[in-house]
């Protein structure tokens, strides 16, 4: 690798070894997190819509009227399979969104330099920015919902609700960057763009909710869907603080090492 | 004190020192993952039974709790 490290700002490729780093061992944490506080309120979950299909089969003598969401889920994999499947997809997705840390971080600081002693500042930011994009806002529109909820002749139509979201979600937050960055060109200081650029997100909110809402009928009680949710969402915010920790950890060891060895200016 | 005001000290040093090939090269690299990481989205959060079919839905099967908890859309 031809690399030199020292004068470019940021060289992409360690920065991408990085963000994949970052991004597996987040995603190990939201998914053992995930493993450890959501699947009892899953497995829980699973069992009622199991007896809520036994009552509605017992009721109508026609038999089976369309597949069983946990049937069909047994037939294949095991529940033990499917919470160990929650850690891998929890770590693949983790890896994927540390490819696009990466490349987001290159387009948007491609003029920083490396070792300003911001690394931290920018890394977290990036990582909130993508929680509101891509986990805060797409779930006020279309919360998560816990098995037992979703109907298999909807899931093309939601899935595509579900894309939507999340894309504009992404495009929101690129506005509120816009907006935040021509306010300090034109002058402005932190107050006006700071305001600008939340005006840019709840404009996203209101855009989402111009979205057709989730069609689906939400059979299970408030207490359960409530307690899904806050966990679903909680899991989304240890994977995104802990993507923007682990990518900005290297930066600041090197910026202390560098410190420690007496050098007067690092760059 | 924002990040451009020291990007521009540095900006002209760095291009003359990083070959603009090595550079193109690096982004095609990331860009060549950034597909890879789509497809791998789609695989565990959306594919209900198109890349891998044997018997049904495999892979919505095994990423089903990862689907739910993270709001992707589940039958």
């Amino acid at each position: 690798m031809s690399v030199s490290a020292q004068p470019t700002p940021y060289p992409l490729l360690p920065l991408l070894g990085r963000g994949l780093a970052a991004g597996g061992i987040a995603g190990l944490a939201s998914g053992l997190f995930s493993l450890l506080l959501a699947e009892p309120l899953m497995d829980r979950a699973i069992r009622l819509e199991e007896k809520r299909s036994a009552a509605e089969a017992a009721h109508s003598h026609a038999g089976h009227s369309g597949h069983s969401h946990a049937a069909e889920a047994e037939e294949i994999f095991s529940r033990g399979t499917q919470h160990l499947g929650l850690v891998v997809t929890a770590v693949v997705a983790g890896l994927a969104i540390g490819v696009f840390f990466t490349l987001a971080h290159a387009l948007v600081h491609r003029s920083a330099a490396r070792d300003d002693g911001r690394g931290w500042q920018r890394a977290m930011g990036l990582a909130g920015a993508g929680f509101l994009a891509l986990s805060l806002l797409p779930a006020l529109r279309y919360p998560a919902n816990p098995p037992g909820v979703g109907d298999s002749g909807t899931v093309a139509e939601r899935q595509g609700l579900w894309l939507a979201a999340l894309v504009i979600g992404v495009l929101g937050m690129v506005l509120a960057h816009q907006v935040h960055q021509r306010l300090g060109r034109a002058g402005h200081g932190l107050p006006v763009r700071q305001l600008g650029a939340a005006a840019a997100v709840v404009a996203t909110l209101g855009a989402l909710f111009l979205l057709p809402g989730n069609p689906d009928p939400v059979p299970v009680s408030a207490t359960l869907l409530w307690d899904f949710r806050v966990l679903s969402l909680a899991g989304h915010l240890v994977l995104w603080a802990v993507l923007g920790a682990a990518f900005a950890a290297p930066a600041l060891r090197s910026a202390k090492a560098a410190k420690r060895e007496g050098a007067p200016e690092s760059r | 004190m924002s990040p451009h005001t020291v990007g521009t000290t540095v900006v002209p040093e760095s291009a003359a020192a990083h070959p603009a090939t090595v550079r193109t090269r690096d982004w095609l690299i990331v860009a060549a993952a950034a597909i890879v990481a789509l497809i791998a989205l789609y695989a565990v959060f959306i594919d209900n039974g198109n890349l891998v079919s044997a018997t049904g839905s495999y892979l919505h099967e095994f990423s089903h709790d990862g689907r739910h908890l993270f709001g992707a859309p589940c039958h």
